[in-house]
Protein backbone atom coordinates (compact mmCIF):
# COMPACT_ATOMS: atom_id res chain seq x y z
CA UNK A 1 0.00 0.00 0.00
CA UNK A 2 1.43 3.46 -0.89
CA UNK A 3 -0.05 6.61 0.61
CA UNK A 4 1.83 9.64 -0.91
CA UNK A 5 1.81 13.48 0.11
CA UNK A 6 1.04 16.18 -2.26
CA UNK A 7 0.45 19.58 -2.07
CA UNK A 8 -3.22 20.66 -1.64
CA UNK A 9 -3.45 24.17 -3.48
CA UNK A 10 -6.32 25.83 -1.83
CA UNK A 11 -6.88 28.33 -4.50
CA UNK A 12 -8.09 25.77 -6.38
CA UNK A 13 -12.04 25.71 -5.32
CA UNK A 14 -12.97 21.86 -5.04
CA UNK A 15 -9.38 20.99 -3.43
CA UNK A 16 -11.00 23.63 -1.02
CA UNK A 17 -14.10 22.41 -0.36
CA UNK A 18 -12.74 18.82 -0.15
CA UNK A 19 -9.92 19.83 2.43
CA UNK A 20 -12.93 21.79 4.08
CA UNK A 21 -15.10 18.95 4.62
CA UNK A 22 -12.41 16.45 5.52
CA UNK A 23 -11.47 19.29 8.59
CA UNK A 24 -15.00 19.68 9.46
CA UNK A 25 -15.87 16.12 10.24
CA UNK A 26 -13.19 16.11 12.86
CA UNK A 27 -13.89 19.29 14.42
CA UNK A 28 -12.06 22.22 12.73
CA UNK A 29 -14.57 24.72 11.62
CA UNK A 30 -13.33 27.73 11.59
CA UNK A 31 -12.43 28.82 8.26
CA UNK A 32 -12.43 32.90 8.59
CA UNK A 33 -10.73 34.58 5.62
CA UNK A 34 -8.83 36.21 8.24
CA UNK A 35 -7.15 32.71 9.50
CA UNK A 36 -6.95 30.90 5.87
CA UNK A 37 -5.10 33.94 3.95
CA UNK A 38 -2.35 33.54 6.65
CA UNK A 39 -1.61 29.54 4.91
CA UNK A 40 1.77 29.41 3.13
CA UNK A 41 1.50 25.69 1.79
CA UNK A 42 -0.93 23.08 2.79
CA UNK A 43 -0.60 19.33 2.26
CA UNK A 44 -2.41 15.97 2.24
CA UNK A 45 -1.53 12.03 2.72
CA UNK A 46 -3.81 10.75 0.37
CA UNK A 47 -4.20 6.80 0.30
CA UNK A 48 -4.64 4.22 -2.79
CA UNK A 49 -7.69 5.48 -3.38
CA UNK A 50 -6.82 9.18 -3.53
CA UNK A 51 -9.05 9.97 -0.49
CA UNK A 52 -7.67 12.63 1.03
CA UNK A 53 -6.57 10.90 4.95
CA UNK A 54 -4.37 13.72 6.50
CA UNK A 55 -3.75 17.17 6.17
CA UNK A 56 -1.60 19.94 7.69
CA UNK A 57 -0.75 23.56 6.62
CA UNK A 58 2.03 26.11 7.36
CA UNK A 59 1.26 29.43 8.52
CA UNK A 60 4.66 31.63 9.28
CA UNK A 61 5.90 29.46 11.86
CA UNK A 62 2.83 28.13 13.19
CA UNK A 63 1.26 24.27 12.30
CA UNK A 64 -2.26 24.77 11.74
CA UNK A 65 -5.07 22.67 10.79
CA UNK A 66 -4.20 19.15 10.99
CA UNK A 67 -6.45 16.59 10.72
CA UNK A 68 -5.88 12.73 10.52
CA UNK A 69 -8.15 9.80 9.87
CA UNK A 70 -6.62 7.18 11.20
CA UNK A 71 -9.32 4.60 9.21
CA UNK A 72 -7.04 1.78 7.43
CA UNK A 73 -4.11 2.98 8.50
CA UNK A 74 -0.92 1.10 9.08
CA UNK A 75 -0.92 1.64 12.89
CA UNK A 76 -2.11 4.44 14.74
CA UNK A 77 0.05 7.56 14.62
CA UNK A 78 1.92 6.66 11.40
CA UNK A 79 -0.27 9.17 9.18
CA UNK A 80 -0.01 11.95 12.04
CA UNK A 81 3.64 11.28 12.12
CA UNK A 82 3.68 11.34 8.29
CA UNK A 83 2.22 14.45 7.79
CA UNK A 84 3.78 16.28 11.13
CA UNK A 85 7.33 14.76 9.32
CA UNK A 86 6.88 16.55 5.99
CA UNK A 87 5.46 20.11 7.46
CA UNK A 88 8.63 19.98 9.62
CA UNK A 89 10.97 18.97 6.78
CA UNK A 90 9.45 22.04 4.99
CA UNK A 91 9.64 24.62 7.51
CA UNK A 92 13.56 23.26 7.66
CA UNK A 93 13.80 24.29 4.25
CA UNK A 94 12.10 28.19 4.76
CA UNK A 95 15.02 27.77 7.47
CA UNK A 96 12.32 27.73 10.03
CA UNK A 97 13.43 25.38 12.97
CA UNK A 98 11.52 26.49 15.81
CA UNK A 99 7.81 26.08 15.41
CA UNK A 100 4.32 26.31 17.68
CA UNK A 101 1.35 24.26 17.06
CA UNK A 102 -2.10 24.95 18.79
CA UNK A 103 -4.19 22.14 19.31
CA UNK A 104 -7.07 20.44 21.34
CA UNK A 105 -5.84 19.24 24.51
CA UNK A 106 -6.67 15.69 23.59
CA UNK A 107 -4.32 15.84 20.80
CA UNK A 108 -1.60 17.20 23.46
CA UNK A 109 0.20 13.81 24.14
CA UNK A 110 0.53 13.19 19.92
CA UNK A 111 2.28 15.89 20.21
CA UNK A 112 4.39 15.17 22.92
CA UNK A 113 5.39 11.90 21.19
CA UNK A 114 7.01 13.62 18.83
CA UNK A 115 9.01 16.25 20.28
CA UNK A 116 6.84 19.29 20.90
CA UNK A 117 7.00 20.62 24.40
CA UNK A 118 3.82 22.16 25.97
CA UNK A 119 3.63 26.38 26.75
CA UNK A 120 0.44 25.99 28.28
CA UNK A 121 -2.48 24.15 28.40
CA UNK A 122 -6.18 25.50 29.24
CA UNK A 123 -9.32 23.91 29.07
CA UNK A 124 -9.55 25.41 25.51
CA UNK A 125 -6.60 24.29 23.80
CA UNK A 126 -2.97 23.68 24.13
CA UNK A 127 0.33 25.63 22.58
CA UNK A 128 3.02 23.65 21.97
CA UNK A 129 6.42 24.24 20.50
CA UNK A 130 9.49 22.91 18.82
CA UNK A 131 12.78 23.12 17.79
CA UNK A 132 15.34 26.12 18.85
CA UNK A 133 15.46 28.35 19.74
CA UNK A 134 13.11 27.79 22.90
CA UNK A 135 11.70 29.10 25.54
CA UNK A 136 14.60 28.00 27.63
CA UNK A 137 17.65 29.47 25.04
CA UNK A 138 14.52 32.80 25.51
CA UNK A 139 14.82 32.54 29.23
CA UNK A 140 18.87 31.90 28.65
CA UNK A 141 19.47 35.56 27.36
CA UNK A 142 17.67 37.36 30.09
CA UNK A 143 19.97 38.74 32.55
CA UNK A 144 19.18 37.48 36.12
CA UNK A 145 18.37 39.04 39.47
CA UNK A 146 19.56 37.69 42.83
CA UNK A 147 16.28 35.55 44.23
CA UNK A 148 15.20 37.32 47.40
CA UNK A 149 15.24 40.46 45.75
CA UNK A 150 11.51 42.57 44.64
CA UNK A 151 11.09 42.04 41.25
CA UNK A 152 8.41 43.56 38.93
CA UNK A 153 7.71 43.33 35.12
CA UNK A 154 5.54 45.06 32.84
CA UNK A 155 4.65 44.03 29.43
CA UNK A 156 3.83 47.00 26.87
CA UNK A 157 3.84 47.38 22.70
CA UNK A 158 4.99 51.06 23.37
CA UNK A 159 3.88 52.14 20.13
CA UNK A 160 5.43 54.64 21.11
CA UNK A 161 7.01 55.09 24.36
CA UNK A 162 4.71 57.52 26.43
CA UNK A 163 4.81 59.63 29.37
CA UNK A 164 2.31 57.39 30.50
CA UNK A 165 5.03 54.14 30.36
CA UNK A 166 7.28 55.93 31.91
CA UNK A 167 5.01 57.05 34.65
CA UNK A 168 3.94 52.64 34.85
CA UNK A 169 8.06 51.67 35.07
CA UNK A 170 9.03 54.28 37.22
CA UNK A 171 6.41 53.83 40.10
CA UNK A 172 7.34 50.19 39.23
CA UNK A 173 11.23 51.11 40.02
CA UNK A 174 10.07 53.08 43.23
CA UNK A 175 8.59 50.07 44.20
CA UNK A 176 10.92 47.42 43.43
CA UNK A 177 14.43 46.15 43.55
CA UNK A 178 14.59 45.38 39.85
CA UNK A 179 11.86 45.64 36.98
CA UNK A 180 12.11 43.47 33.54
CA UNK A 181 10.41 45.95 30.84
CA UNK A 182 9.24 43.15 28.45
CA UNK A 183 8.39 44.93 24.57
CA UNK A 184 6.08 42.71 22.81
CA UNK A 185 7.29 41.32 19.78
CA UNK A 186 5.09 41.34 17.21
CA UNK A 187 5.65 43.81 14.11
CA UNK A 188 2.55 45.22 13.55
CA UNK A 189 2.37 48.43 14.88
CA UNK A 190 3.35 52.15 13.57
CA UNK A 191 6.66 52.24 15.19
CA UNK A 192 8.41 48.93 13.98
CA UNK A 193 9.72 46.56 17.00
CA UNK A 194 13.63 47.57 17.09
CA UNK A 195 11.98 51.35 17.13
CA UNK A 196 9.73 50.61 19.92
CA UNK A 197 12.46 48.71 22.04
CA UNK A 198 15.08 51.83 21.60
CA UNK A 199 12.51 53.75 22.63
CA UNK A 200 11.51 52.22 25.63
CA UNK A 201 15.40 51.35 26.47
CA UNK A 202 16.41 55.65 26.21
CA UNK A 203 13.13 56.18 27.87
CA UNK A 204 14.24 54.30 31.07
CA UNK A 205 18.26 54.43 30.31
CA UNK A 206 18.11 56.71 33.74
CA UNK A 207 16.72 54.05 35.61
CA UNK A 208 19.45 52.02 36.68
CA UNK A 209 16.93 48.96 38.14
CA UNK A 210 14.98 48.30 34.92
CA UNK A 211 16.22 45.75 32.35
CA UNK A 212 14.62 46.39 29.27
CA UNK A 213 13.93 42.89 27.30
CA UNK A 214 12.68 41.60 24.02
CA UNK A 215 9.38 39.59 25.04
CA UNK A 216 9.79 36.91 21.90
CA UNK A 217 7.34 34.64 21.11
CA UNK A 218 6.11 34.26 24.21
CA UNK A 219 4.45 37.63 25.71
CA UNK A 220 0.92 38.65 23.94
CA UNK A 221 2.65 37.11 20.85
CA UNK A 222 0.47 36.67 17.76
CA UNK A 223 1.22 33.34 17.67
CA UNK A 224 -1.16 33.03 20.97
CA UNK A 225 -3.55 34.54 19.01
CA UNK A 226 -5.01 31.60 17.75
CA UNK A 227 -8.70 32.62 16.59
CA UNK A 228 -8.82 28.98 15.63
CA UNK A 229 -11.00 26.71 17.69
CA UNK A 230 -13.44 29.47 18.79
CA UNK A 231 -16.24 31.78 16.86
CA UNK A 232 -17.20 33.75 19.29
CA UNK A 233 -15.38 37.17 19.89
CA UNK A 234 -15.77 37.61 23.57
CA UNK A 235 -14.25 33.68 23.57
CA UNK A 236 -11.24 34.41 21.52
CA UNK A 237 -10.42 37.18 23.83
CA UNK A 238 -11.30 35.16 26.59
CA UNK A 239 -9.07 32.49 25.69
CA UNK A 240 -6.05 34.07 24.04
CA UNK A 241 -5.72 36.61 26.71
CA UNK A 242 -5.67 33.34 28.97
CA UNK A 243 -3.22 31.85 27.22
CA UNK A 244 -0.64 34.22 27.53
CA UNK A 245 -1.81 34.78 31.04
CA UNK A 246 -0.80 31.16 31.53
CA UNK A 247 2.63 30.76 29.63
CA UNK A 248 3.73 33.77 31.59
CA UNK A 249 2.64 32.03 34.84
CA UNK A 250 4.39 28.96 34.00
CA UNK A 251 7.14 30.05 31.81
CA UNK A 252 8.66 33.04 32.26
CA UNK A 253 7.43 33.71 36.61
CA UNK A 254 9.92 31.11 37.99
CA UNK A 255 13.29 31.08 35.95
CA UNK A 256 13.26 35.04 36.62
CA UNK A 257 12.10 35.02 40.10
CA UNK A 258 9.30 37.68 39.16
CA UNK A 259 6.89 38.75 41.85
CA UNK A 260 5.04 41.27 40.83
CA UNK A 261 3.13 42.22 37.59
CA UNK A 262 2.48 45.95 36.45
CA UNK A 263 -0.59 46.95 34.38
CA UNK A 264 -1.71 50.00 33.48
CA UNK A 265 -5.38 50.71 34.02
CA UNK A 266 -7.35 51.14 30.56
CA UNK A 267 -10.93 52.12 30.99
CA UNK A 268 -11.68 52.40 27.35
CA UNK A 269 -10.43 49.42 25.83
CA UNK A 270 -12.86 46.53 26.51
CA UNK A 271 -10.45 43.77 25.19
CA UNK A 272 -7.73 45.27 27.98
CA UNK A 273 -9.87 45.04 30.46
CA UNK A 274 -10.67 41.21 29.85
CA UNK A 275 -7.06 41.10 29.29
CA UNK A 276 -6.07 42.69 33.32
CA UNK A 277 -8.49 40.83 34.49
CA UNK A 278 -7.29 37.64 32.97
CA UNK A 279 -4.12 38.62 34.15
CA UNK A 280 -5.39 39.08 37.67
CA UNK A 281 -6.98 35.51 37.87
CA UNK A 282 -4.00 33.56 36.43
CA UNK A 283 -1.11 35.45 38.10
CA UNK A 284 -3.21 36.70 41.38
CA UNK A 285 -2.42 33.30 43.51
CA UNK A 286 1.29 33.39 42.77
CA UNK A 287 2.83 37.04 42.77
CA UNK A 288 1.28 40.36 43.24
CA UNK A 289 -0.89 41.99 40.37
CA UNK A 290 -0.90 45.79 40.37
CA UNK A 291 -2.98 47.98 38.76
CA UNK A 292 -1.91 51.27 37.93
CA UNK A 293 -4.56 54.43 36.82
CA UNK A 294 -3.44 55.75 33.98
CA UNK A 295 -1.29 59.04 34.38
CA UNK A 296 -3.92 62.20 33.20
CA UNK A 297 -1.99 65.94 32.04
CA UNK A 298 -4.35 67.60 31.78
CA UNK A 299 -7.17 65.90 32.95
CA UNK A 300 -6.40 63.58 29.98
CA UNK A 301 -5.78 60.38 29.84
CA UNK A 302 -2.17 59.86 28.32
CA UNK A 303 -2.09 57.40 25.25
CA UNK A 304 -0.05 56.32 22.50
CA UNK A 305 -3.48 56.83 20.33
CA UNK A 306 -3.19 60.44 20.94
CA UNK A 307 0.46 60.08 19.95
CA UNK A 308 -0.13 58.56 16.95
CA UNK A 309 -2.95 60.45 15.46
CA UNK A 310 -0.76 63.75 16.22
CA UNK A 311 1.61 61.77 13.98
CA UNK A 312 -1.47 61.13 11.30
CA UNK A 313 -2.09 64.89 11.07
CA UNK A 314 1.56 66.15 10.85
CA UNK A 315 0.89 68.07 13.99
CA UNK A 316 3.75 66.76 16.39
CA UNK A 317 3.03 69.85 19.20
CA UNK A 318 -0.53 68.42 20.15
CA UNK A 319 1.51 65.28 21.63
CA UNK A 320 4.50 66.64 23.01
CA UNK A 321 3.04 66.43 26.36
CA UNK A 322 2.18 63.09 26.27
CA UNK A 323 5.54 61.84 25.33
CA UNK A 324 9.60 62.03 26.76
CA UNK A 325 12.30 64.17 25.03
CA UNK A 326 13.69 61.18 23.77
CA UNK A 327 10.42 60.18 22.06
CA UNK A 328 9.71 64.00 20.97
CA UNK A 329 12.84 63.34 19.09
CA UNK A 330 13.10 60.34 17.21
CA UNK A 331 9.32 61.11 15.81
CA UNK A 332 10.77 64.43 14.73
CA UNK A 333 13.47 63.30 12.97
CA UNK A 334 11.50 60.58 11.44
CA UNK A 335 8.15 62.19 10.89
CA UNK A 336 8.33 62.00 6.78
CA UNK A 337 8.83 58.16 7.33
CA UNK A 338 6.10 57.32 10.00
CA UNK A 339 3.81 59.00 8.32
CA UNK A 340 4.55 57.52 4.55
CA UNK A 341 3.77 54.00 6.97
CA UNK A 342 0.30 55.66 7.58
CA UNK A 343 -0.39 56.29 4.20
CA UNK A 344 1.03 53.00 2.90
CA UNK A 345 -2.17 51.73 5.10
CA UNK A 346 -0.82 51.66 8.61
CA UNK A 347 -3.60 51.07 11.16
CA UNK A 348 -3.06 53.55 13.93
CA UNK A 349 -5.96 52.63 16.04
CA UNK A 350 -5.76 49.71 17.94
CA UNK A 351 -2.13 48.87 19.41
CA UNK B 1 34.22 22.16 14.52
CA UNK B 2 31.24 24.92 14.84
CA UNK B 3 27.84 24.33 13.54
CA UNK B 4 27.08 27.18 11.65
CA UNK B 5 23.12 26.63 11.20
CA UNK B 6 20.55 24.36 12.07
CA UNK B 7 19.97 21.81 10.89
CA UNK B 8 17.30 18.74 10.59
CA UNK B 9 17.92 15.35 9.39
CA UNK B 10 15.64 12.21 9.62
CA UNK B 11 11.59 11.63 9.71
CA UNK B 12 8.98 10.48 12.66
CA UNK B 13 7.94 7.91 10.86
CA UNK B 14 8.11 4.00 12.93
CA UNK B 15 12.19 2.53 12.51
CA UNK B 16 13.15 6.38 11.78
CA UNK B 17 15.05 9.23 14.13
CA UNK B 18 14.52 12.87 13.67
CA UNK B 19 17.81 14.72 14.85
CA UNK B 20 17.97 18.64 15.18
CA UNK B 21 21.29 19.87 15.57
CA UNK B 22 21.88 23.41 16.53
CA UNK B 23 25.00 25.47 17.87
CA UNK B 24 25.58 25.43 21.68
CA UNK B 25 28.19 26.39 24.12
CA UNK B 26 28.14 23.53 26.56
CA UNK B 27 29.10 20.25 25.33
CA UNK B 28 26.82 18.20 23.72
CA UNK B 29 22.83 19.08 25.55
CA UNK B 30 20.98 16.58 24.51
CA UNK B 31 16.88 16.54 24.66
CA UNK B 32 15.66 13.28 23.57
CA UNK B 33 12.00 11.69 23.29
CA UNK B 34 11.77 8.17 22.64
CA UNK B 35 9.18 5.08 24.04
CA UNK B 36 12.67 3.30 24.41
CA UNK B 37 14.50 5.90 26.61
CA UNK B 38 15.01 3.68 29.53
CA UNK B 39 16.13 1.28 27.45
CA UNK B 40 18.09 2.78 24.89
CA UNK B 41 18.32 6.48 25.78
CA UNK B 42 22.03 6.36 26.83
CA UNK B 43 23.21 4.19 23.33
CA UNK B 44 21.32 6.33 21.07
CA UNK B 45 23.41 9.62 22.39
CA UNK B 46 26.07 7.71 22.48
CA UNK B 47 25.79 6.93 18.55
CA UNK B 48 25.43 10.60 17.89
CA UNK B 49 28.19 11.54 20.15
CA UNK B 50 30.30 9.57 18.28
CA UNK B 51 29.17 10.78 15.01
CA UNK B 52 29.58 14.75 15.99
CA UNK B 53 33.20 13.68 17.40
CA UNK B 54 33.84 12.32 14.24
CA UNK B 55 33.48 15.98 12.86
CA UNK B 56 35.10 17.25 15.58
CA UNK B 57 32.26 18.95 16.77
CA UNK B 58 32.43 20.04 20.49
CA UNK B 59 29.46 21.70 21.46
CA UNK B 60 26.02 21.28 20.35
CA UNK B 61 22.23 21.42 21.20
CA UNK B 62 20.70 17.92 19.88
CA UNK B 63 17.06 16.98 19.59
CA UNK B 64 16.47 13.77 19.44
CA UNK B 65 12.53 12.36 18.39
CA UNK B 66 13.15 8.52 18.07
CA UNK B 67 10.78 6.32 16.38
CA UNK B 68 12.81 3.16 17.12
CA UNK B 69 15.47 3.32 14.84
CA UNK B 70 18.26 0.60 14.40
CA UNK B 71 21.67 1.93 15.44
CA UNK B 72 22.78 2.12 11.68
CA UNK B 73 19.90 4.27 11.41
CA UNK B 74 20.41 6.64 14.07
CA UNK B 75 24.00 6.89 12.36
CA UNK B 76 23.39 8.00 9.08
CA UNK B 77 20.49 10.73 9.92
CA UNK B 78 23.21 12.11 12.68
CA UNK B 79 25.61 11.79 9.86
CA UNK B 80 23.11 13.92 7.61
CA UNK B 81 22.46 16.52 10.23
CA UNK B 82 25.86 16.93 10.85
CA UNK B 83 27.20 17.77 6.65
CA UNK B 84 24.57 20.19 7.14
CA UNK B 85 24.45 22.58 10.28
CA UNK B 86 28.58 22.23 9.91
CA UNK B 87 27.50 23.31 5.56
CA UNK B 88 29.20 20.82 4.49
CA UNK B 89 27.06 18.93 1.99
CA UNK B 90 29.14 19.47 -0.64
CA UNK B 91 32.31 18.19 0.66
CA UNK B 92 31.37 14.71 2.63
CA UNK B 93 34.30 14.19 4.88
CA UNK B 94 34.62 10.63 3.41
CA UNK B 95 36.92 9.50 6.20
CA UNK B 96 33.93 9.48 8.83
CA UNK B 97 32.04 7.61 6.02
CA UNK B 98 33.68 4.26 6.01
Amino acid sequence: MTERIQDIYLSNKSAKQEWMAFLKKRGIKNFAESETKLIEQTIGLFDEQDRLVATGSIANNVIKYVAVCDIGAHNKGARFNKIISEIESRLAQLNKFHYFVFTKPRYQTSFEYIGFKALAATEFGVILEKGTPNVDDYLDEIPRFDAGNKIASIVMNANPFTNGHRYLVEKAAKENDYVYVFVVKQDASLFKTAERLELVKEGTADLENVAVINGGDYMVSFVSFPAYFIKNTDKIIKYQTLLDARIFRTQIIKPLGITSRYLGNEPLSHTTDLYNEALQKELGAEIDVVIVDRLEVDKEVVSATKVREAIAEGDVNKCLKYIPSTTVAYITANLDRLQLRIKKGQRIDGN
Amino acid sequence: MEIKKTAIAGTLESSDVQIMLSAGSNGFEFDLESDVAKQFGDQIKETITKVLKMYDVKNAKIKVVDKGALDLVIKARAIAAVQRALDIVDAPKWEVLK
